[in-house]
């Protein structure tokens, strides 16, 4: 709203009302009393009815709208929109709750409102993609500790190719094999490779792109981590409700794409991260503990 | 129960023997066409009926621990899908009957239900 308001009292004339707007360029003027109350206001309509009828030299009090519609200073832009829709006024003034004049907004101060938040949206936008392309951090970091990751040491590697989609799952039943031939745990090793299977698909299924398996272990815990550079995935809290899938009626033939692939991994894995961003990828992390003690 | 004794009983074509084969012990039977929910109630044991013939079928079975698949429904089995259960050593099984007659023949045994639902 603008504050430095123009206005008149009770005792100027609609002609000088008329030379105020002539001059400052407006189209309408509240009219205030001595405490700085609002009490009426003055519109360019009614100069122009004023001129037919020829009293422009009468006293604004006789002449003046009095009951004014107006808005409060802590309404919001919401609120204002609808009325201004409502009653089909170009301007309201803003009064507090002892009816003092605060200022005046038009319907130009709620369209340049409108505009400044395209550009602060345009702005976030701008920013958020130059972040992403400078670094892509997450990539490189450990989702569940933030370490640096260090993919040429990981215990297991796998190369998920996603031409075919009867190979999805091939990394998790090798991994399922490899951790099998390490350690003693077969529960454990289970869980790690149903949740794996389930990532690996979806990188198969949704992804349009090829992947990769890394699979850290040691005698307290299997760490897998399964990514890729497709897709991504539009809104992930959406992704991990059970039921919701955007898969194919192909995908469906081949006994997935329920949208229960993310359920399944959270409820397999004891920790279980998702970064995600369109465009530029998936990152799944999952971490599966050893509760029974030696493995 | 033995495994070739559920062979016998309902009269499959076996498509795939392991090594152990006559000593597979089916601990409880399993029923779906979703991998996915193949892979939230498989049991390690169980005996997974699907009408899913694709490779899938056979690779959600090893995940899970099963300790054979028997194809259902369906009139053939792709090779891919034979060749993925020799390679994974699961034991696969088919049949052209449906699901519910299969699963209504193997409930008479007194086979368990590998959701863990009482009978």
């Amino acid at each position: 709203m603008k504050k430095d308001v123009v206005f008149l009292n009770r005792g100027h004339t609609l002609w000088q009302a008329k030379e105020l707007m002539r001059i400052k360029k407006i189209s309408g003027v509240p009219i205030i009393d001595k405490k700085r109350c609002l009490i009426g206001i003055v519109s360019i309509e009614d100069i122009i009815v004023a001129l037919e009828k020829n009293y422009i030299s009468d006293l604004l009090e006789n002449h003046m709208t009095k009951s004014v519609i107006t808005v409060a200073p802590e309404d919001n832009m919401e609120k204002i929109i609808q009325k201004f829709n409502r009653f089909d006024f170009g301007r309201f003034p803003v009064v507090d709750k002892n009816n003092v004049l605060k200022g005046l907004i038009t319907k130009n101060d709620i369209l340049e409102t409108i505009l400044g938040q395209f550009t602060i949206i345009y702005d976030h936008d701008v920013r958020r993609e130059e972040i992403l392309n400078k670094e892509m951090e997450w990539f490189n970091k450990s989702l569940i500790t933030g370490n640096t990751l260090d993919k040429k040491e990981a215990d297991f590697e796998f190369h998920i190719q996603y031409t075919d989609v009867n190979l999805a799952g091939m990394g998790a039943a090798r991994l399922k094999k490899f951790l099998n031939s390490k350690m003693n745990n077969p529960e454990l090793v289970r869980k790690a490779s149903i949740a794996t299977y389930e990532a690996e698909v979806n990188v198969v299924i949704h992804s349009g792109s090829n992947g990769y398996l890394y699979c850290w272990f040691n005698d307290k815990e299997i760490n897998v981590r399964i990514e890729d550079h497709g897709k991504g995935i539009e809104n992930v809290d959406k992704a991990m409700q059970e039921g919701f899938s955007t898969a194919s009626d192909h995908v469906r033939e081949l006994g997935f794409g329920a949208g229960i692939g993310l359920v399944n991994m959270k409820r397999y894995s004891d920790k279980m991260v998702v970064v995600s961003e369109v465009g530029k990828g998936v990152v799944v992390e999952m971490s599966f503990y050893n509760k029974t003690g030696g493995v | 129960m033995k495994l070739t004794e559920v062979v016998e009983y309902l009269g499959c074509k076996v498509l795939n023997k392991t090594p152990d084969y006559n000593n597979i012990i089916i601990e409880s039977v399993g029923t779906a066409d979703l991998m996915s929910d193949v892979l939230v109630f498989g049991k390690p044991g169980m005996l997974l009926i699907t009408g899913l013939n694709s490779p899938q079928c056979v690779r959600t079975a090893s995940v899970v621990g099963a300790s054979a698949v028997l194809i259902v429904r369906k009139l053939s089995v792709q090779d891919a899908t034979i060749q993925l259960a020799a390679a994974l050593e699961v034991p696969l099984l088919h049949l052209t009957s449906s699901t519910y007659k299969t699963c209504g023949l193997l409930y008479k045994l007194g086979l368990q239900d590998s959701r863990g639902e009482s009978l």
